[in-house]
């Protein structure tokens, strides 16, 4: 690790960086913002659709007339919502953004991205309601119905070759960390779409090759599109918001490379004990636990450049929330090393804990991540500072409580699930009613972070209508800080 | 070196060992795999899905089955327990009967899409169509699962069946359910003490005598609470006169996929243990 710090910038090179920044933010503004819109737009269809399937699993009566409501369509519906609405809107909103800010370069030709952006919600819009209508595909995280995915390669790819156009036009020298994980991420998940709807749909390979590509593309969806870019804001937003440079230059390369190293060969973990070659499950455990490298040197490296300033956690709603992300990327990151192994597997396969662990990913660590990408992100695009602090608050607060029960409630019924279940003496009645308090307890959990996600809503959809400060003092914080 | 080019070549490398690994090398490792017939001449297992049961996978897919159910049986020395003597023995599924052996790759030569499952909260239907042959059993559960089982949370399939006029003689199809279940299809119905008082004073003597013919001896006399009680426990549990529930053809379908599910019941010579 270096000490060498750069010159103390002059008032003339900060003005002249200052607009600099305000001309990149402009050019990103309009798709930057019509993506991020959008993916809240998503997250709440996906809230509600969530809502609809946990309420279902314990209480079968509630909505059972109708074919488009049942849980098995609603599951799916749900799914695709928050994976290729919410979180894949974001993810590509964040990358864009993120890769103008670092390589100090505006967006070239914004107006396509608008085009991007109505591709993508398009392909998800058929996806959800194609879902509803009984279209659906049944297989998981590729449920969309065939006629959806065209417009989604077609929205990726534009995506995809602008952010790299935006890198190659890049006027800063330096490539920082987050850009890798940007770059990485454009280019793994076309690559992954294309071969799993190939193999899938396109031209459908025989048998048990079909669940093998299936949780390649899921896993991997998680692993090096959503992870690398939440990992990427929080190594951008961390720094930037307690002013010092990150810790490590080298355990971030480290923790780059190991994760698309080891993350890629992790997905057959999701099959042990099933009908695949055995080499295929140990390789994929061999992955897993190999995660434990990147997934500890961003963790390090993050705790380390935070060390001295927790109490700004207090304060800054960004800063909260992609740090309450990190600690559960590194949390969940381990939890799903051990749970490759056999032994542990042998339990939580087929039950609730593996859902409780998907969720801690997908939403303590992803979407938390996300959220603290948009407070930071939003009032920089509009120019208007958040209307209302104790909005942010209940955000957080349902967000935070929400998703901890929810881990909780799944995970201990998730687990006594699988040890019943093991255990053939025990009627699988048992089992069924055994679970119930746990899922109710889930669905509650549910109504809290549907409550956060409406509350961040209406902060959005005001930020958006000009309601706030002009973007001059300083940001909307938790509470101010004392002088 | 750019980095661009850099990061380009170290992310194709990384990511094309793992697409190399994980699905281009079992493709080929699986891709000669041949059905398998025990002596010549013998038809070969497993068949490929034909007709109606074609037909219900697509049911089966539409409405999400697969989310509740899983299609896998692990092995025979696979997940720990402790019976009742405190001894340590393993292969709940087998014992759960959900297949007399372990599921192999060769058992899905013909699905598509594969549907492995990764959830139980219903149990596994591997081999449904042998555990459980009867068609007129999955029909009634699948219109309401708590017609069977009162413990159950699986979500009513009412929509695949439609409640018809009999007109001439009952269907065979038509369900053989009470009019609890059939008269509000998906929901358990029963009438409020008020419709109870003004059905029997429509046809009370004529429910109390086809309720004597097949339950004589019980308490029945409709002036008596108790008798009252039993009265409507016999008329909820037997067929309403009029209306019938008839599977959709998507119902007929969906059943005879279920039917057609017999993973784990042939042997196969790499599933021995």
């Amino acid at each position: 690790m270096t000490d060498a710090t750069a010159p103390a910038p002059n008032a003339d090179a900060r003005a002249k960086s200052a607009g600099e920044r305000a001309a990149i933010d402009a050019s990103c503004r309009g798709p930057v913002l019509f993506f991020a819109a959008s993916a809240v737009f998503w997250l709440l269809v996906g809230s509600v659709l969530a809502l609809l399937a946990s309420i279902k699993l314990h209480s079968p009566y509630f909505l059972t007339g109708s074919a488009e409501l049942t849980f098995g369509r609603v599951r799916m519906a749900h799914l695709q919502a928050v994976g290729i609405g919410w979180s894949s809107l974001m993810t590509l909103a964040a990358s864009m953004w993120l890769m103008c800010r670092l390589s100090r370069a505006e967006l070239p030709l914004p107006k396509v991205l608008y085009l991007a952006g109505g591709l993508w919600n398009l392909g998800t819009f058929l996806a959800v309601f194609g879902i509803l209508r009984g279209d659906g595909t049944s297989v998981e995280w590729l449920d969309a119905p065939p006629y959806a995915q065209p417009f989604l390669v077609a929205g990726i790819g534009t995506v995809s070759a602008w952010v790299v156009a935006t890198f190659r036009r890049r006027r800063e020298p330096h490539v920082y960390v987050t850009q890798w994980y940007i770059l990485g991420a454009m280019f793994w998940f076309p690559w992954m779409y294309l071969v799993a709807a190939y193999m899938i749909f396109w031209s459908p390979a025989t048998g048990v090759v079909q669940p093998i590509v299936n949780w390649w593309f899921g896993h991997n969806t998680l692993g090096l599109f959503f992870t690398p870019v939440a990992v990427g804001s929080a190594y951008y937003l961390i720094p930037k918001i307690i002013g010092r440079p990150v810790h490590s230059y080298y355990l971030s390369i480290i923790g780059f490379w190991s994760l698309a190293l080891f993350y890629s060969w992790a997905g057959m973990h999701h099959l042990i004990g099933g009908p695949i070659p055995v080499w295929l499950a140990t390789a994929s455990t061999v992955g897993s636990m190999m995660m434990i490298i990147p997934v500890l040197a961003v963790a390090i490296n993050h705790h380390m450049t935070m060390r001295g300033h927790f109490h700004r956690l207090r304060y800054s709603p960004a800063l909260r929330f992609t740090v309450f992300g990190s600690i559960a990327y590194t949390a969940v990151s381990l939890q799903g090393s051990i749970e490759s192994l056999k032994d542990f597997s042998e339990v939580t396969h087929f039950t609730h804990y593996t859902v409780a662990h998907a969720h801690l990913g997908a939403y303590g660590f992803v979407t938390m991540i996300f959220f603290g990408l948009l407070y930071y992100m939003v009032p920089r695009l509009t120019g208007r500072e958040w209307a209302s602090s104790g909005l942010i608050r209940l955000h957080f607060w349902c967000a935070a409580v929400g998703i901890t029960a929810y881990f909780a409630a799944l995970s201990i019924g998730g687990w006594w699930q699988g040890r019943m279940m093991n255990n053939p003496d025990v009627p699988f009645a048992n089992i069924v009613i055994y679970l119930q308090p746990h899922l109710f307890a889930r669905s509650v959990a549910g109504v809290l972070l549907t409550v956060g996600h409406v509350a961040f809503a209406v902060l959005f959809v005001m930020n958006l209508m000009g309601r706030g400060q002009p973007r001059t003092g300083g940001p909307t914080y938790f509470v101010e800080p004392k002088a | 070196m750019d980095r661009g080019l850099v990061i380009f070549l170290g992310a194709l490398l990384t990511f094309a060992s793992s697409w190399l690994g994980l699905i281009l090398f079992p493709f080929w490792q699986l891709q000669t795999e041949k059905p398998f017939a025990a002596a010549e001449g013998d038809a070969p297992y497993p068949q490929p899905l034909a007709g109606l049961a074609l037909a219900g996978k697509k049911v089966y897919q539409a409405n999400g089955c697969m989310y509740c159910h899983s299609q896998q049986v692990r092995s025979e020395r696979f997940g720990n327990w402790w019976d009742a003597s405190g001894e340590h023995r393993t292969g709940a599924d087998i014992r759960r009967s959900y297949g007399l052996r372990r599921t192999v790759s060769r058992d899905y030569l013909h699905d598509n899409p594969t549907m492995l499952g990764t959830m139980r909260t219903g149990p596994d239907l591997a081999n449904i169509g042998v555990r459980n042959p009867s068609a007129a059993w999955h029909h009634t559960h699948l219109l309401n699962p708590r017609s069977a089982n009162a413990w159950s949370v699986m979500p009513s399939f009412a929509y695949l069946y439609s409640r018809a006029k009999v007109t001439g003689a009952r269907s065979d199809k038509a369900l053989s359910l009470g009019r609890e279940w059939t008269v509000d299809p998906g929901y358990r119905w029963r009438p409020s003490a008020k419709e109870w008082d003004a059905i029997l004073s429509a046809r009370g003597p004529e429910i109390l005598a086809s309720a004597l013919a097949v339950r004589p001896g019980t308490q029945l006399d409709p002036a008596t609470d108790a008798g009252r009680a039993n009265l409507l426990e016999f008329w909820l549990t037997t067929p309403e006169e009029n209306y019938q529930i008839l599977p959709t053809a998507e119902g007929e379908a969906l059943v005879a996929y279920l039917l057609a599910l017999r993973k784990a019941e042939t042997p196969l010579p790499e599933a021995k243990e």
